[in-house]
């Protein structure tokens, strides 16, 4: 139990958040602020919040926050807080990374910066849910604030459509969620998962069928948001027709709060399912495995191929979800490594594709990118970098990522799923290395105007800095702490969900 | 009270929901299924309270009404956008972003 003034204190970076959105769209009735004062806001409450989450993270015992008023709801351990950083850090990225393109566009305003800042809300709520419902709220604030920002620009038909098609299959699939959970709810008389625990651990199989259907349900929705191959029908067209920065943050920042939900309750709550669920899982790793390959490789717009090899990324992590139900010890800290590593590369592309847009409306293609090391050496080298971690070669962060998910399906005996990784992760070359080739190997074809530097290319160059510095390793860079510092991190956060 | 006609109409209503979001062209029809389902939810889970003698389920079923309403509000103003741009709400004329591409 914790003292009713540490309680706000936990709470505090929550709150932060939560203010600054609200102040945000207060602001945005105020005509005299411009788009980089909102920024600025936004930007100042998250660093605010980013650095206290930071000071609590380690130095706060696990517990229940309000435990004497709304019961086990609200859980604070590392594993959270670890969750929070990467997301609140992942947001002020996708602002700080897209200043250009925000200029660029006429359609944003101050309200697009509180929708984020609300969809932080939910995912920060969503990483300490210890509870079903909470949850699904958590959920729910997170999709609803992403549903908008998909639409945002509300005079550009594609953006609209991509709305529909999402917020159609989405709101359906979160019907799946609160099935799931009411019908735990019948069996057990509670839904949090403390308690579902104890029912699953002291019943056998026969007495917890609608336990393990509850479950079953509940993870096809959060298949469906990370985009997994049988549900995988949205990814595409919703990431081809939002606005780059809400692209760049459903693939890296959405995900990563998903995967927070997703672990806790394959962690904690449904550890007697993993008999049940383990080949369900492997169908789902190997189906999104090939699938997304597939899909990657017939696109001939960037964008859609980050889609596509989006899914080839979820499906990595699934095989290392599918080895901690066979019993892998390393395989959690892998996944959250994996996501580090994703996260850097896709925020680093993307980055540099929304900051080539910004002098341009048209859509990318490979086309487009011939003869781009003679226009801009620099950004080709810093693209070739974001590529080669996305495709998992050796020297960057990508690679450790992948040998971290590999060394967990090796450990659990996952022989097929490892080498089948394996061999997508070697057809991933064509469709990353694709690019390389045509920004080094061919004329360009038609002039371009040039591009000025400016804070936005000085972030990309930080992300391609840290893809370097995480794939060297330990030992080469004293006094700094390195990719195998992250992995010990994630371990004593995985330790204190226990 | 028979719990067993509750659980059997819950059931019903989740699947005609469900069979309206996949049949369904209309996009106000499609959003309608989409209540159906959530609301048979609820009413699921007030007849598993009222079985077990607490509160608990209903005031789930309270704040999942408040988070459909939420939904309702982003539909319904996209339905507006949609019509706007097409002048329709059938479903197939919004393929813009599926033409000519690569698909699974």
């Amino acid at each position: 139990m914790f003292a009713l003034i540490e309680q706000f204190y936990i709470i505090l970076p929550m709150t932060i958040v939560l203010i600054g959105a609200f102040t945000l769209m207060i602001l945005s009735h105020n005509k005299s602020f411009e788009l980089k004062h909102f920024n600025l806001v936004a930007v100042l409450f998250l660093t605010i919040a980013l650095a206290i989450v930071m000071i609590q993270f380690g130095n706060i015992p696990k517990g229940y926050l309000f435990e004497d008023i709304i019961g086990k709801v609200f859980i604070v351990d590392d594993f959270a807080l670890l969750f929070d950083i990467m997301s609140i850090t992942g947001v002020i990225l996708t602002l700080l990374i897209n200043t250009d393109y925000f200029h660029s566009r006429s359609y944003f305003n101050g309200e697009y910066f509180a929708l984020l800042l609300f969809s932080l809300f939910g995912m920060i709520l969503l990483a300490h849910a210890h509870e079903l419902v909470t949850a699904f709220i958590g959920l729910e604030i997170a999709s609803l604030s992403i549903y908008a920002l998909v639409g945002y620009h509300k005079n550009n038909h594609v953006s609209s459509e991509a709305m529909m098609k999402y917020l159609v299959l989405g709101s359906m699939t979160g019907a799946f969620f609160i099935l799931g959970t009411a019908l735990i709810y019948g069996v057990v008389g509670s839904t949090t998962l403390n308690d579902i625990a104890t029912y699953t651990n002291g019943h056998n199989n026969e007495e917890s069928i609608l336990i393990i259907v509850g479950a079953t349900l509940i993870m096809v929705t959060i298949l469906f948001k990370i985009g997994a191959v049988p549900f995988h029908g949205w990814v595409i067209d919703v990431y081809e027709g939002s606005p780059f920065p809400i692209t760049m943050f459903m693939a890296s920042t959405f995900k990563i709060a998903i995967f927070a939900i997703a672990l806790r309750l394959y962690l904690i709550d449904f550890v007697s399912l993993h008999g049940q669920w383990n080949f369900i899982l492997q169908t789902i790793t190997i189906l999104t495995l090939l699938g997304g390959s597939w899909l990657a490789i017939t696109q001939s717009s960037i964008k859609r191929m980050l889609a596509g090899s989006s899914i080839v990324h979820g499906g990595y992590m699934l095989i290392a979800i599918t080895s901690v139900g066979a019993g892998s010890q390393i395989a959690v800290p892998a996944i959250m490594f994996y996501l580090i590593a994703y996260f850097l590369s896709a925020v680093g592309a993307f980055g540099i594709l929304s900051y080539i847009s910004a002098s341009g409306i048209k859509q990318l293609t490979y086309e487009d990118f011939k003869g781009f090391s003679e226009r801009r050496p620099y950004l080709a080298i810093f693209m070739s970098i974001f590529m080669l971690s996305l495709a998992g070669f050796p020297s960057t962060i990508g690679f450790l990522g992948k040998f971290y998910i590999f060394t967990a399906g090796v450990e659990s005996e996952q022989f097929l799923l490892v080498g089948l990784g394996i061999t997508t992760a070697f057809i991933s070359i064509y469709y990353y290395f694709k690019l390389i080739a045509m920004m080094y190997f061919y004329p360009k074809n038609e002039p371009q105007t040039p591009i000025r530097y400016t804070f936005s290319s000085a972030l990309i160059v930080l992300m391609a800095i840290l893809i370097i510095w995480g794939g060297i390793g330990s030992s080469l860079i004293p006094f700094i702490p390195s990719a195998d510092a992250l992995i010990d991190i994630a371990k004593g956060a995985i330790n204190s969900i226990g | 009270m028979i719990p067993e006609q509750f659980f059997i109409l819950a059931t019903l209503l989740f699947s005609i929901g469900l069979v309206g979001v996949v049949s369904r062209r209309n996009l106000f029809i499609v959003y309608l299924s989409i209540e159906l389902m959530l609301s048979s939810v609820n009413l699921l889970l007030v007849t598993f309270s009222r079985l077990d003698q607490s509160m608990n389920g209903t005031v789930m079923a309270l704040l999942l009404i408040a988070i459909i309403a939420a939904e309702a509000a982003i539909f319904l103003a996209v339905i507006i956008q949609l019509y706007r741009s097409k002048r329709s709400l059938d479903s197939d004329k919004f393929s813009q972003l599926t033409q000519n591409k690569g698909q699974l």
